[in-house]
């Protein structure tokens, strides 16, 4: 065990970078998007807008920024425009077999202006625009940044004298100025030097010379109004927050113990549990930092999207499976817990265009955090126990497929767990839906409106509330159990995704998105097939 | 007992069916269907739509009725309770004591809107219902109200064949038609009758002002005003005397306008003269505006050219089609409309149901806070007076209470980036102690639901063990 901690320790050790020279470009205080933020993510997300990843070409996005605004011209021939809708490239007559498109090629193009005037068109009609007008929204939005960073309007750096609109790069005083353009020359040394030389010394002297360009303006910025630049503690937790990854460490933690426990399950071997219910606290505790950090940023429950209530929901997940398996001992719990947390954190990583990451400032209407923060919190933990249930219910198939009889205990354990589960979220879900409907009194003066979103979080307990009295009733027996708590979950699918990303209307338009319905409908669809075939198996056997 | 005990069971037999934990399951399956439809009718249309369509039906009400049938039915039918019927009891009585409080908001309660500009004072209160009123005048100065009547033409549209007929004294007015979704432009014709007041269209042009626009005097003989911004506009007669600004006064006769033009700091006409249609006067002001006359009618009427669609956008209104005297008028929601005759004038008005809520709010200053360095609303807050109360702040989840209502925040309208006026939303609602009381049982039945079911799952392995 210990050295199971001290492997662990050291592995964090090696990631928790230490401060390298020329990273204090990274905690230059940014003016965007309604806060202050640091370079960093101001430089991350916008080149996710344009180019769709992190970075480009193994360069980091502070980097490939910078130099946008800095010789905007050498970016004129580097194909750093991304355009996934295929509609979109017809309109444009570009290839479809490509992702990533020179300015020249998408915006000198006349067929971008007929998209333009047709989007305009649209927003005049204030018409709702469809997937594709939203595409095109997105490539005006593209356009716009890099014309915008290329100008110097877009990078806000110095605090105003008065008022709260910083000044951006093309527009800073003398001061200000000149110490920008010191930094900006030990930029152009730095980055020339990590391309040209390996020599350590070269590079630690260009990158000190980077910091110290960085700290001089840093000083002007804050003299022309201090006030204003006391953000200290929240850049440094961002970057922190960037550079760390707290739900990718967790993710694969859980990974591990998911790996752990298929040996205990499969291999029988028990011994091993100690180790699992280790790594699966450490990233349990991970996960968590990850959230209290973000709750620090933006001062905040991080629940208002839905990559925050993708996390949140990993982790109520996960402390259900917890609590059960202390209770029941089933080890399967623990299994499927891990696996649906391991399984959500993954999808909340690797599709930032669908579960959108960043940091984003909040609606007037959620600005009641309280009400806010309780209403919301009580809805999708629910859903994290209806998603327990849910992976209980494929095991439940699976062993439904391996031959009811044998497995008598395990599918018996199976049950329990699936109607434990639900009955958990239905204790969660319909008390949730109260407080929404208290904090809409609240601030709207209405309890219940039939708004899109409170009706099928409605339509959601009302599934598991059939699935509850079907039960008690004797209606549903073992297999009934499984399968109801695979179909049900269809339902809270459509409340928590489908409201915001299929139907996209009503009061909760703030979590509204786009994008990962074929994934999500398919994802869906295997499952019912999956409950169908085992269904037809297991009917077929018993004609037997 | 001894002698109730006999009929128990017949009662009960009777009340089985109604019981069953199939009908429970068929209801709930039901609403859970019906209201799945309506989301998507409401992301289809809108939530008005969804609500007439859906939610607000006989369907829907009568799947209700049910619910409460079929839980009170079951517990009836476990009677007497026991200890481990309380979770079930309770949380089946919370459910029939919230829906009892949604029916009396349905019923005596209000929910509206309020738009108040700043600096401006607002007592009459918005609802979605619509009401069709008529007034009618025989000289053409005093009007009686002579029909007053609530229509849902969104859900019972009327049609040529099937009109929706007004008593007037010549004829009845027909409603033959409605659009649920149209984009409105107005249009200006003549009035072959020559009963309407007189019709505008002109040019107002500099190197930086080039503004076209009618002006339709709502009567003839009466006088239109708009203020165009570098100067105001008046169709009537003009007074010998100017107020010091920029105005221009054009009166209409038969066949010509004749124009007088104030100065600003000036009471004496700057400029007097005649035009017809297609002549050119400059103003004489410094700013070298030119005033085009494009368009004459010595009488004219207002129409509207409608252009429908399908489904509706924040641009799009309701209209409905009137047809008298052998003549079609369009009438859109919340406008008014006059019909002329030999001997008569109807006006028909017809729009949301407008009441007075005893007493004014006004709006004495709205604030925006937005997110630095964004045009994104952070917060916003309206400072209002209120005779009783004095000077208050509604702000978003801060409303304010008086007289039995409640004054919420609602949103804003801004121009050019500056808010213009406050919306509230104001409601009444008497069913609200009631449905908290529903809430509070049923979540306690539900907390009580976890343990107990423990218990009974414990009962059962007792009793099938001995």
């Amino acid at each position: 065990m210990k050295k199971l901690c001290a492997i662990i320790l050291i592995l964090f050790a090696s990631t928790m970078a230490f401060a390298k020279a020329g990273d204090s470009l990274n905690y230059l205080q940014v003016q965007d998007g309604g806060r202050i933020k640091p370079y960093q993510s101001f430089a991350q997300e916008m080149l996710e807008i344009v180019y769709g990843k992190s970075s480009f070409e193994k360069r980091d996005a502070t980097e490939i920024v910078l130099t946008w605004m800095l010789s905007p011209q050498a970016w004129q021939d580097k194909k750093i425009f991304e355009v996934r809708n295929h509609q979109i490239l017809e309109a444009l007559g570009l290839s479809k077999d490509q992702r990533h498109f020179t300015g020249e090629e998408v915006f000198a193009n006349d067929r971008f202006n007929i998209l333009r005037q047709e989007l305009q068109a649209k927003r005049e009609a204030q018409e709702k625009l469809d997937p594709y007008f939203q595409a095109v929204q997105r490539l005006e939005n593209q356009f716009f940044i890099f014309q915008e960073i290329a100008a110097g309007r877009m990078l806000k750096i110095v605090p105003p004298k008065e008022g709260t609109t910083w000044v951006s790069v093309s527009e800073l005083p003398q001061g200000p100025q000149e110490k920008f353009l010191e930094l900006t020359k030990a930029f152009v040394g730095h980055i020339g030097a990590t391309a040209t030389t390996e020599d350590k010394t070269i590079l630690k002297e260009k990158g000190e010379a980077l910091d110290k360009a960085v700290q001089a303006f840093q000083e002007v910025a804050r003299a022309e109004n201090p006030a204003l630049y006391d953000n200290d503690g929240i850049i440094k937790a961002e970057v922190h927050y960037n550079d760390f990854h707290p739900f990718r460490w967790a993710y694969i933690f859980y990974f591990l113990s998911s790996l752990v426990l298929l040996m205990v399950w499969a291999l029988s071997k028990e011994s091993w549990m100690k180790t699992a219910w280790v790594l699966l606290t450490i990233g349990f505790l991970l996960h968590t930092y990850g959230f209290g950090i973000r709750m620090y940023i933006m001062g905040r429950a991080p629940v208002t999207n839905m990559y925050e209530t993708v996390v949140w929901v990993s982790w109520g997940v996960l402390l259900f499976a917890a609590i059960l398996e202390i209770i029941y001992k089933f080890r399967i719990i623990l299994f499927a817990g891990s696996i649906a947390a391991l399984f959500s954190l993954v999808i909340a990583d690797f599709a930032p265009a669908v579960l959108d990451p960043t940091l984003q400032p909040l609606e007037p209407v959620l600005r009641s955090n309280y009400w806010l923060t309780i209403h919301v919190m009580t809805i999708t933990i629910s859903y994290a126990a209806f998603f327990l249930a849910f992976c209980l219910g494929d095991m439940g198939l699976y062993y439904f497929l391996r031959g009811e009889e044998k497995n008598k205990e395990k599918i018996r354990a199976i049950v329990l767990a699936i109607y434990r589960s639900i009955q958990i979220g239905v204790a969660f879900l319909a008390p949730g839906i109260i407080l929404g409907g208290i904090w809409a009194d609240y601030s709207w003066g209405r309890f219940w409106g039939w708004d899109p979103k409170e009706t099928w979080a409605l339509i959601a307990l009302l599934g598991y509330l059939t699935v509850l009295h079907a039960r008690y009733a004797g209606m549903l027996k073992q297999f009934g159990m499984v399968a109801a708590g695979i179909i049900a979950f269809s339902l809270v699918v459509m409340a928590w995704y489908g409201v915001n990303f299929v139907l996209g209307a009503g009061l909760h338009s703030y979590g509204f998105g786009a994008g990962g319905v074929e994934y999500v409908s398919g994802f869906i669809a295997v499952h019912l097939l999956a409950v169908l075939y085992v269904g037809i198996v297991r009917s077929g056997e018993k004609k037997k | 007992m001894s002698t109730s005990a006999p009929k128990k069971p017949w009662l009960k037999s009777l009340n089985k069916p109604l019981a069953s934990l199939k009908l429970a399951v068929f209801i709930l399956s039901s609403i859970a269907v019906i209201t799945a439809v309506g989301t998507f009718v409401e992301a289809r249309y809108d939530a008005f739509a969804a609500k007439q369509w859906v939610y607000n039906t006989w369907f829907m009400y009568l799947i209700m009725g049910l619910l409460c049938v079929n839980l009170t039915a079951v517990m009836v039918d476990r009677w007497p309770w026991q200890k481990r019927h309380a979770s079930f009891v309770l949380a089946h009585i919370g459910i029939i004591i919230l829906l009892f409080g949604s029916w009396m908001t349905m019923q005596w309660g209000l929910d509206g809107s309020m738009r108040v500009g700043i600096g401006e004072e607002g007592t009459m209160v918005q609802t979605p219902e619509t009401d069709l009123v008529v007034y009618t005048s025989f000289d053409g100065d005093r009007y009686t109200k002579t029909l007053e009547e609530e229509v849902n033409f969104f859900k019972n549209p009327p049609t040529a064949e099937k009109p929706y007929l007004i008593p007037a004294y010549e004829e009845k007015i027909k409603v033959v038609d409605y659009y649920k979704y149209v984009i409105p432009s107005k249009k200006v014709v003549a009035d072959e009758k020559g009963r309407g007041g007189a019709g505008l269209r002109f040019q107002l042009q500099n190197p930086n002002v080039n503004i076209i626009e009618w002006l339709v005097q709502r009567k003839s003989g009466g006088t239109q005003t708009q203020d165009f911004g570098p100067a105001k506009i008046h169709l009537g007669e003009a007074p010998v005397h100017g107020r010091g600004e920029n105005e221009i006064y054009l009166t209409p006769k038969d066949s010509y306008l004749d124009y007088v033009v104030f100065q600003k700091d000036s009471t004496k006409p700057l400029k007097k003269g005649r035009v017809k249609e297609g002549d050119v006067f400059d103003l004489g002001y410094k700013m070298a505006l030119q005033f085009r006359v494009l368009r004459y009618l010595p009488s004219a009427i207002e129409d509207w050219d409608l252009k429908p669609l399908e489904r509706p956008t924040p641009l799009t209104t309701s209209a409905i089609k009137i047809q008298f005297q052998g003549r079609e008028h369009w009438l859109l929601l919340n406008d008014m409309l006059k019909l002329f005759t030999e001997s008569s004038v109807y006006l028909m008005t017809y729009g949301n149901r407008r009441t007075d809520i005893g007493f004014p709010i006004k709006l004495k200053d709205f604030k925006v806070t937005r997110y630095q360095g964004t045009m994104r609303a952070m917060a916003y807050e309206s400072v209002v007076e209120v005779p009783g109360v004095g000077e208050q702040v509604i702000s978003m989840n801060e409303p304010l209470k008086h007289k039995g209502l409640t004054i919420y925040q609602a949103s804003f309208q801004e121009e050019q980036g500056r808010p213009v006026a406050s919306i509230f939303s104001i409601n009444h609602d008497p069913g609200r102690a009631i449905k908290y009381l529903g809430s509070l049982i049923i979540s306690l039945g539900i907390v009580l639901l976890m343990w107990f079911k423990h218990l009974d799952f414990k009962l059962k392995n007792k009793n099938q063990n001995s």
